[in-house]
């Protein structure tokens, strides 16, 4: 795993995220905060500590072809049921040396496991990511 | 009836990519009472009438809306459009299956909660009722994707 922790401040809110499989998807009600959480990786990105994540939504230009080329990376996707085709999939599948946070409903063609299933949660502030039921 | 297709289709009667036709097309539109609602409901969002939002998560603009929140007023704003729901979650399905005279694509079945009087059409033939109607289609549809190797 690239990261098997991602904490950080982004007042008023605190992230405490703690990842439990090379793939994770975060599902659940629409409204949860996953593109606030997207675009605060945005920077995040640009710290030394977090420099392995490649974020990747509708916007991206040749998506495919980027995403290809990723290794040793933490691999966002916003958006990943309209963008993700089989081809990144099954890269998704075999390509071990990346870690895959995905913002996702269909996991048809995933090798995912009961600990992949996410949704976040906010409670006083305090933002992380629970087992999605 | 709501009219769902489950083959995904390029044109310009369809809206594919909801973030993007929302924040350069349906943003600009008048929000009428029922659509301020709706986004209260969806993303406990307020609506100010010079289109800033307040949520949980801060201060926006209506471009801040969540993926789901959009592609529910697409549909509301542009009922003659086949709009993808395939990024809604469960607490916009819910609200979609209650609506009528709409166009949606999905691939896949939900779980979202569908009363039991709603008529859907599947591709412009198959007529059925409710949550059973709903998914009896679908389980027929995964046995005919199963024969074709889909």
């Amino acid at each position: 795993m690239i990261y098997k922790r991602i904490a950080f401040k982004a007042d008023p809110f605190s992230y405490d995220l703690v990842f439990g499989d090379r793939i994770t998807l975060v599902g659940g009600d629409s409204g949860s905060g996953k593109t606030v959480l997207y675009e605060i990786l945005e920077d995040l990105r640009l710290t030394d500590e977090y420099r392995a994540i490649k974020l990747f939504n509708y916007k991206s230009d040749n998506l495919f072809d980027s995403i290809i080329q990723c290794r040793d990376s933490f691999i966002v996707i916003d958006n990943a049921d309209i963008l993700m085709n089989d081809e990144i999939r099954k890269f998704i599948n075999f390509e071990f040396s990346n870690q895959y946070l995905l913002f996702l409903r269909n996991c048809d063609g995933l090798n995912v496991s009961d600990k992949s299933f996410k949704v976040l949660k906010l409670d006083h502030n305090r933002i992380t990511l629970e087992e999605e039921l | 009836m709501i009219d769902i297709y489950t083959e995904k289709v390029e044109s310009k009667d369809w809206i594919l990519q909801n973030d993007l036709y929302f924040n350069l097309n349906t943003s600009n539109e008048e929000m009428s009472e029922n659509e301020i609602h709706l986004i209260q409901q969806v993303d406990e969002a307020k609506l100010t009438p010079d289109k800033h939002i307040e949520t949980k998560y801060g201060l926006g603009t209506i471009r801040n809306l969540s993926s789901g929140c959009k592609t529910l007023l697409n549909i509301v704003k542009h009922p003659e459009k086949v709009v993808c729901v395939e990024e809604c979650g469960p607490n916009v399905l819910k609200v979609i299956f209650t609506m009528d005279n709409i166009k949606i694509y999905m691939s896949r079945p939900t779980l979202a909660d569908i009363p039991a009087n709603a008529k859907i059409r599947f591709n412009d033939t198959d007529i059925v009722t409710g949550s059973k109607g709903y998914h009896a289609w679908w389980g027929k549809e995964y046995e005919r994707r199963e024969a074709n190797d889909i």
